[in-house]
């Protein structure tokens, strides 16, 4: 029999409620009361998160932000900002030990992007892992992933872009020169693709994650079990989302 | 004095260096390293930033000292560097 692994989908939440999530099931799973968790997840409102190491306010506009409803978080993951807003976005929380996760860092992020990569193919959309931490479409970015291992823990999250409005993400996106931003916009659109843009159509969010569900079964060589998350997970979500991503010391620190 | 310094490591991420620095005795005053880079633990940054207070902006020492906070605290980076951070540090003396 495969070994079993927790299934949750945890749609429409604030953008500190996701980081709140994903660091409690990190937790939990690191004191052995959660089985291997895969989750897909989107957001709303729109937010924007931040790599642990930026700086919020020279890579975020906090007014234009404020004026147009998007919402914005400090992640506990390095990497850069993402514009969240049309996409699927997963995490995968496993302790360290387990056998199926490289103990080099680089190459488990390679691992875990194999599953992501696995489940586009199952939408029929060849990719390849581009190290660091992207994974390209037809030489485009479709999905980029951030990691972290915390209490021999290891949570790595990432996107899958369904479909991407460029210049939205732009006019809450500080760029150090405003000269070159209409250029950085024309780069980024050459260097950006999405799902939509890929099959000529979109594609529903069930049936993209039920695509990426299978990817990570078939990576893993493990089941995929639909679950919940428990109460002791809520509770700490809750306080993480108090005392941190919706914290604006965390998400000013830098 | 204040600087800043944008540095893109060769094959690596984007580091965004603020530096506050004595300009008489050439040393680290205050230091904020922040981009889209990974580190291993993350707060580990915090104590690099903290251990390079005082140290002489001069790439053999911070190259040295950058090297041994690696060693001591165990970091892993990964998109940036000792030498890249050095680089970073001394490119906001330009």
């Amino acid at each position: 029999m495969k070994e079993q692994w927790r299934y949750l989908i945890t749609n429409d939440f604030s953008a500190a409620k996701n980081m709140a999530i994903d660091r409690a099931v990190l937790v939990a799973n690191s004191e052995g009361k959660v089985p291997p968790t895969v989750r897909f997840y989107t957001w709303s409102p729109p937010a924007i998160s931040i790599g642990y190491f930026q700086s919020l306010s020279e890579e975020v506009d906090l007014e234009k932000c404020k004026k147009l409803g998007i919402e914005y978080v400090r992640r506990i993951t390095g990497g850069g900002a993402v514009f969240h807003e049309e996409e699927l976005t997963y995490s995968i929380i496993i302790p360290e030990s387990h056998s199926e996760i490289p103990k080099n860092i680089m190459d488990s992020y390679a691992r875990i992007c194999g599953a992501v990569m696995k489940g586009l193919k199952n939408l029929e959309i060849d990719s390849s892992y581009a190290p660091i931490n992207d994974i390209l479409s037809g030489g485009k970015k479709i999905s980029g992933n951030a990691q972290t291992r915390k209490m021999k823990t290891v949570l790595q999250h990432g996107t899958v872009l369904m479909d991407v409005d460029v210049e939205k993400m732009f006019s809450v996106l500080r760029v150090p020169n405003e000269k070159i931003k209409d250029k950085m916009i024309s780069d980024v659109k050459q260097r950006v693709t999405s799902v939509k843009h890929l099959l000529d159509h979109s594609i529903s969010f069930e049936k993209a994650a039920d695509a990426m569900k299978k990817g990570f079964e078939e990576e893993f060589d493990i089941e995929l079990v639909s679950g919940e998350l428990t109460d002791y997970e809520l509770e700490l979500a809750n306080k993480f989302e108090k005392e941190c991503f919706a914290n604006s010391e965390w998400n000013h620190k830098r | 004095m204040n600087s800043k310094s944008i540095y893109k490591i060769p094959n690596g991420k984007l580091l965004k260096i603020s530096l506050e620095y004595d300009e008489n005795k050439n040393t680290v005053s205050n230091v904020k390293i922040t981009g889209d880079f990974f580190a291993y633990p993350e707060e580990s940054i915090e104590t690099l930033e903290d251990e390079l207070k005082n140290m002489q902006l001069k790439k053999e020492v911070l190259l040295k000292k950058i090297n041994s906070i690696i060693k001591t605290n165990n970091i892993t980076f990964i998109g940036v560097n000792a030498e890249g951070l050095t680089e970073g540090l001394l490119r906001c003396l330009q």
